[in-house]
């Protein structure tokens, strides 16, 4: 297997740059992008639609469709494939928890969650919280 | 002088209604017009009418609480308006910010804040109220998630809610009077369950009513300046405004999250919110739509994604060794029958459901409603600390 690198995305612009610069700074490895669908929220409307499914894993695929989907598109215009990959709840635990599987995580240094006072509140800054428990390298795009 | 100071109090009061009408309509009508089963004026209307009988009959108890039991003394002209623009900065903020800001722990806190500052808080009413505020979201959230546990699967699989294309109701017009008959595409469970939406909406407009007409108002009610009936209608009246105008925006946002959820689940959430909105109204405590609302949501969440595992392990947040053998199970199963899709990484673990509602972030969720009444709190009582010949 060779060198994996992570590149967590959300709906946010800085993640869509931090994998262009995943793939044009490893672009012989392997790279997963991953996305978190049932995030926090004020009312909770993502986390608990997902909590009412029957089958979890069809929902998130489905919720984190639109952006896997641009994922695919930009891997295509630098003519490499990725791996795609859905975890749900809080983003910054998912994302360290998946992280013992790969060499390197690639990420934006601010996404959608910092667009209001609430989401921050609830979600946090998800790439200070990677910088802080990841356990492997991490590379923060700005 | 006093008339001006009455006329600045009713703008107050305008705006503080005004703003209430934006928010509590988007959480009315939001998921009944997410799912195009009435348009938007439609549902401002309904709104206004039923926001109104809920102010005159019910919100009356409220009323009494805010304008009469939470101080010793009744507040003055001057002291209400000062409350009404305090309130108005907690709207204002959250609206700004997109901070949930519940509009009756503000006005409790404003005014509680204004006692503290001259010595006349009636801490037993105070007490009362809390205690109410810590029990109510505790109790949406129990039977939020007695109804996701056990009680949703089995409706959803009983209960379709539908909505066929075409209107819903067709009139035939060839006899002397005009019969209705149902829409080409309509099917009588369709009707059944838009009548449904219709009357819950309603039902909830009738407890936003109860509870937050007299927010709006009860500050001018205390000294006398106002009367009770013109102020519930200067309310109505303003609440109406909002509802016609901004909640357009708010029934997207705030609505829209909501129509994220199943319709049947939002319908559940606000029978819930309205029923436990009502009863407390009812009892002169004054509450918040959102509160109940919230609790309600996450908990049927809650109990819906911790259902393979016993409320006990769900809590202490360990699930029992069986459950780990059949997890392991099923993601064999899905592997074997479902293929991933193409491109799609091979998970080392199956996505959990329990993720979504970690205790970490329940108690966060919690927290986000104890800073809103505090903050009013300090700002009213440092307010009329500094300037004492308002109070």
């Amino acid at each position: 297997m060779g060198f994996r690198v992570l590149v967590p995305m959300d709906d946010s612009e800085m993640a869509e740059r931090a994998l262009e610069y995943a793939l044009e700074t490893h672009p012989d490895a392997d790279v997963t992008v991953l996305t978190v669908v049932g995030v926090p929220s004020m009312l909770m409307g993502d986390a608990v639609s997902l909590a009412l499914e029957d089958d979890l894993d069809e929902a998130s695929r489905e919720h984190a469709a639109p952006v896997l989907k641009r994922a695919r598109a930009v891997a295509a215009d630098h003519e490499q494939e990725i791996d795609t990959t859905v975890g749900v709840g809080h983003p910054a635990r998912v994302i360290v928890r998946d992280a013992d599987d790969y060499d390197v995580i690639v990420m934006g240094s601010h996404g959608e969650h910092s667009a209001d006072v609430t989401r921050r509140f609830l979600v946090g800054n998800v790439a200070r919280d990677v910088f802080r428990r990841s356990p492997i390298p991490v590379t923060s795009i700005r | 002088m006093v008339e001006t100071v009455l006329i600045v109090g009713v703008i107050a009061s305008l705006f503080v209604g005004f703003n209430i009408g934006g928010s509590s309509t988007g959480i009315a009508w939001g998921p009944a017009v997410g799912a195009g089963l009435l348009k938007k004026t439609t549902a401002a209307g309904l709104m206004t009418v039923f926001v109104f009988l809920g102010g005159w009959t019910v919100g009356r108890n409220v009323m009494d609480t805010l304008s009469g039991d939470i101080i010793t003394i009744e507040i003055s002209l001057a002291a209400g308006v000062a409350v009404l623009f305090f309130i108005g900065l907690g709207i204002l903020i959250a609206n700004v910010f997109g901070v949930p800001v519940p509009t009756s722990m503000t006005t409790v806190g404003a005014i509680a804040g204004l006692g503290l500052a001259t010595g006349t808080v009636n801490y037993e009413t105070i007490a009362w109220i809390l205690s109410w505020w810590i029990v109510t979201p505790i109790i949406g959230f129990w039977i939020g998630a007695f109804i996701g546990r056990y009680i949703y699967p089995e409706l959803n699989r009983r209960v379709g809610i539908e909505n066929s294309p075409g209107p819903l109701l067709t009139f035939d017009r060839s006899g002397g009077l005009p019969t209705p008959a149902l829409g080409p595409n309509t099917t009588y469970r369709e009707l059944v369950s838009t009548i449904v939406v219709l009357i819950v909406g309603c039902y909830m407009a009738f407890s936003a009513g109860a509870s937050n007409v007299p927010n709006a108002v009860a500050p001018l009610v205390s000294s006398g300046a106002l009367e009770p009936n013109p102020a519930i209608l200067i309310a109505t009246v303003a609440i109406g405004l909002g509802g016609f105008t901004i909640a357009r925006r708010t029934m997207e946002s705030v609505g829209g999250e909501l129509s994220d959820i199943p319709l049947l689940a939002a319908l559940i959430v606000m029978i819930t919110a309205s029923t436990i909105t009502t009863v407390l109204s009812s009892m002169g405590i004054p509450i918040s739509l959102v509160m109940g609302s919230v609790m309600t949501i996450v908990g049927l969440g809650w109990g819906r994604a911790t259902r393979p595992v016993t409320v006990k392990e769900a809590v202490a947040g360990e699930a029992g060794e069986s459950e780990i053998a059949m997890g392991a199970l099923t993601a064999e199963e899905t592997a074997g029958t479902q293929p991933r899709p193409i491109g799609e990484a091979e998970r080392s673990e199956v996505l959990d459901a329990r993720d979504l509602f970690n205790p970490g972030a329940i108690i966060k969720y919690i927290s986000m409603w104890i800073i809103g009444p505090t903050m009013s709190t300090a700002l009213a009582y440092g307010f009329f600390v500094l300037v004492p010949g308002i109070a």
